[in-house]
This record gives structure tokens, sequence and C-alpha cells, in this order.
């Protein structure tokens, strides 16, 4: 039998290690109006993915800055995007990374998926830096979505997401990225587009073989 | 190494909640009974589908969805509008029934909303037990005797799916429409037994005594008459013509202080005590007549 005092503090705990290691692979996105977005390092090698609507916005369009958690900035290269399904991949500008180390974020395989499971979203909403907030996975289901693709599937989830949550990553309890967050498709306040959406679409926009789910 | 095992906890716990969904999910039903969207229903037996009485609309052909996706028909069996239950009955297709939980629900107790109120299959929100009150006067014209409040999200469509704790076992079904703008859920002790009144006759039966009454302070030497402290009781301000009250020999003026051996102090109690059950049994009803304790007998009368 588990002592009571001791299962909170374990959940606690373990709710900070995702935490703490989902930060490392969490950036800022600015998009050179008010406001910014969340986005999570996909890949090693400086692949960010965010919202395609937080890097729309006229003038910074294709060169959205982003800022790592401890402020530093870094100029981006648009290489990918898909308004439909509020996609957009950022390649870190090598020349300003220097050996910069961004840990790319584990991906969980959102086909796994139960509704119920618990679920963490992290980003920056209203302004407020690596936020975290918990709940559950709702629903899975799909929206409709204007474009070749018709309809997409999402993940529904009770988390509070706020603008600054778009483009952030919704994690399972392991720590893995089971999706990324958006304020835009399916008219519903908090969805997620499924990390195996978004791993197709990475794998699509660099041409690279498909690989396995780490997590 | 503490990291771990949190972790496998935290992972634990998520699983667990996972299954919670699974297993209530499977007693969880689409109830397409109304002109909007449609809304949820939890499955009391494998014929009987007990939800919300404001989401049905209509009294036969309604469309119901199973967890395993494939559509049932259903009519209704009966309704309590007080307590906004109804029992539906499916034709010629079975359902999981869901299980109640032993105990009542805790206040902080963690529990999951679900509902099944698309074809996406079942949905669920996380929250805890905020509140246990009751009795309390619905807004549809009923008395509950017990309700549950919870922070977990309704999401529309949800009203008549179960609120369940993280065994999968239903704690409550929810309902938004008892209160204005908040959703309740109704203790499933409470729902199961509305919903076994229901398959047996068709509603709910509520004694009926006639008579209007007001709380009134009872002073200190008629308390002392009474053998008991008892600081309230209920001055009988009328009395309607041909009422079991009228019938038994109540008279306005008396004040009201007991029913079948349970003290009364106020006019929820009065109707809390006035279940089904006393419908048609001499009753014993205690007063205080000028100052004076004395008891009369009324067969209580069906609430129409």
């Amino acid at each position: 039998m588990i002592n009571p005092a001791d299962l909170s503090a374990n959940l606690a705990e373990a709710l900070a290690e995702v935490f703490e290691r989902a930060r490392r692979s969490l950036v800022v996105v600015h998009n050179g109006r008010r406001g910014a977005g969340a986005g999570v390092v996909w890949r090693t090698g400086g692949i960010v993915v965010t919202n395609q609507h937080v890097v729309a916005s006229g003038r910074a369009h294709g060169r959205a800055r982003i800022s790592l958690i401890d402020g530093q900035e870094l100029p981006t290269r648009l290489i990918a995007e898909e308004p439909e399904i509020d996609l957009a991949i950022l390649q870190v500008d090598p020349n300003g990374a220097g050996d910069l180390d961004l840990p790319a974020a584990p991906i969980a395989d959102s086909r796994l998926l139960q509704v119920g499971q618990i679920v963490l979203a992290i980003g920056h909403p209203w302004g407020q830096l690596a936020a975290v907030s918990v709940g559950i996975l709702s629903g899975l289901g799909e929206a409709q979505v204007r474009g070749r693709r018709g309809a997409v599937p999402v993940l529904r989830t009770d988390v509070g997401l706020a603008p600054g949550n778009s483009g952030g990553p919704l994690m399972n309890a392991a720590g893995g990225v089971i999706g990324i967050n958006t304020m835009i498709v399916g008219g519903d306040l908090g969805v997620a587009i499924p990390s195996q959406v978004v791993e197709s679409f990475v794998v699509e926009a660099l041409g690279e073989e498909l690989r396995q789910a780490s997590v | 190494m503490t990291q771990t095992n949190g972790n496998n906890l935290l992972a634990a716990l998520s699983d667990s909640m996972a299954a919670a969904v699974e297993k209530a999910g499977s007693a969880t039903v689409l109830v397409d009974g109304r002109r909007r969207y449609p809304a949820s229903g939890i499955a009391v037996a494998p014929d009987q589908i007990l939800t919300a009485d404001h989401v049905v609309e209509r009294e036969d052909d309604i469309r119901v969805v199973l967890p395993d996706g494939s559509e049932a028909r259903a009519r209704l069996a009966g309704r309590d509008p007080g307590s906004d239950l109804a029992l539906l009955r499916l034709e010629n297709s079975l359902a999981a029934s869901a299980e109640p939980a032993a105990q009542e629900a805790r206040i902080g107790q963690l529990v999951l909303a679900l509902g099944r109120p698309n074809a996406d299959g079942i949905q669920a929100s996380l929250g805890v037990i905020s509140a246990v009150g009751g009795p309390v006067r619905t807004n549809r014209g009923g008395l509950l005797e017990r309700y549950l409040r919870t922070d977990a999200i309704p999401y529309p469509g949800f009203s008549g799916g179960p609120l369940v704790d993280t065994a999968g076992r239903v704690v409550g079904l929810n309902t938004s429409g008892l209160a204005r703008g908040a959703s309740l859920a109704i203790p499933a002790g409470l729902a199961w037994q509305v919903a076994e009144a229901l398959a047996k006759h068709g509603s709910v039966r509520r004694g009926f005594l006639g008579v209007r009454s007001q709380p009134v302070e009872i002073p200190a030497a008629q308390q002392k008459a009474l053998g008991r402290e008892q600081p309230a009781g209920l001055l009988l301000v009328a009395v309607e013509a041909g009422s079991p009250a009228e019938a038994g020999g109540l008279i306005v003026g008396d004040i009201l202080v007991g029913l079948a051996g349970q003290p009364i102090d106020d006019p929820d109690e009065l109707l809390a005590r006035l279940t089904g059950e006393v419908v048609g049994r001499p009753t014993p009803v205690e007063v205080l007549r000028g100052g004076q304790p004395a008891t009369v007998t009324v067969t209580i009368g069906e609430r129409k």
C-alpha cells in the first residue's frame, strides 16, 4: 500500500520532471507583432515546429525569430508551412546558432492514445513564459479543414489553452510529445494536431524516412 | 530513483484514468431525442438507459448509439421531470450495464465526466467533486435530496452521461438541466433508485398532504410540552379542501412538528419525507395545537 503523502510527492516530482525535460526543447516564437507563440524542437539540428498562424504575419513572414527560455534570441528560416493543419517548420539559422545544443523533444506515438490519459500543455499563455497546464485527453476525433486534406485527426483536451500556447507541445505522462496545440483548427478551444500528423509533415518537408517513434 | 518511481506513478495514474474511461465508456451511450445536438445516457440495465429528462423531447423512436458504434432505437419508459431523469427502454438491442459506486462521492475526490455527444467516440474531462449538497429545490419544480457539484468541464451533450471515479464506477449522472448556468450531478444511489421506480411504475410517486405552511419558531414552553428540543416547526396557513390533510383532521393554525416519527422543522424536510413509500399509508402527523402536542393520522395521497 502506498503512503498517500509519498504518492502525491512522487506525482508532483514526476510532473516537475516531465516539465523540466520539456522546457529544454521549448522555444518562444516571435513574429514581429505583439504577442508570441510557442514552438518545440522536433529534430536536432535546429528543426523547430510551431503553428503556421504564429509565423504567418506580413513583415516577419519567413523570418521569425525564436528565443530560448534563457532569453537567447536566434534567427530562423521558414522551410515549410501548411495553413490547413496550422503547422510550420523553422530552421534555426546555423550561423546564429553557433555551437548551440538544442535537444529534440521525445516524440510519442499519438496513435496509441486513449481518452482519459493525463496530458500536459506547455507554452506561454498570455505571455507567461514556459507555463504548464495539466488535464486529460478529452476526445479523439476529426476536424474539418479546408483544402486537400478535408479532415484532420485532432486531440481534444480539457486543458485550458490560451493565446501563447499556440505551437507548443501537448505531452503525455511519460514526457513524450503527443501533439502541437493550436487554437485555429477545429473551431474549438483546446485542440492539438497529433504527433503522427506532425511527424509525417516534417518527414515530407525534410524528405527523410519515417522513423520509429522514440517514446 | 524517486524520479523513476514518480514517473511510474504518474504513468500509472494516467493509465488507470484511461481504463476508467474505457470501462464507464462501455456503458455510456449517445441519446438523440431532441431537436438540437444529441446528449448522453447511462445503461443501468442491459435494456435500460437512464438519461436527463430535459434531453428527451420524444417518447418513441429515440435514436441511441451504443459504445460499439451500432445504432439502436429506444422508447421512453418513464420520466421524473422534478429530478430531471428519464428512463429509456432499448428495442431489440442490449448494452453493457454501468457499475454504480457503492459509496457516496466525497469532496476533493478525483472524478471524470463522460459523454458521447457524437460519433467520434467517448469524451471525458477531469475534475474533483467540488461540493456535496442538498436537499435543494430544482428549477424544474422538484426536490433533489442530494446533489454533487464538480469542476470537470461539462461539454455540450454531456447531460445524461456519468460522472465516474478513477475506477470507472458511476458516482453520479451529469445534467445541466437542474440549476441555471451550472452543471450538477445526481448521486448514483438516487439516480438508480429513480431508475428502478421508473422501470416499475413509469413515474416516481411522491406523497401529497395538501397543506401550505411556513416555518415558525417554537417557544421554549411548547418545546418542553413536546418533550424535545425543536426550535422550529411548520405553521399550517392553508389546508386544501378535500385533501388528505383535511380528511385526517389537520386545521389551519396547527404547527406541524413531526411526520412518521421524524421531527420536521422546515418545508424541504417535509417534502423529503413525503416519498412514494408513504403514499396510501395511514401516517402519524405530530402537531402543536393550541400549544399542546397532538397526533393525528393522515392517509398520505399521491402528488399528481
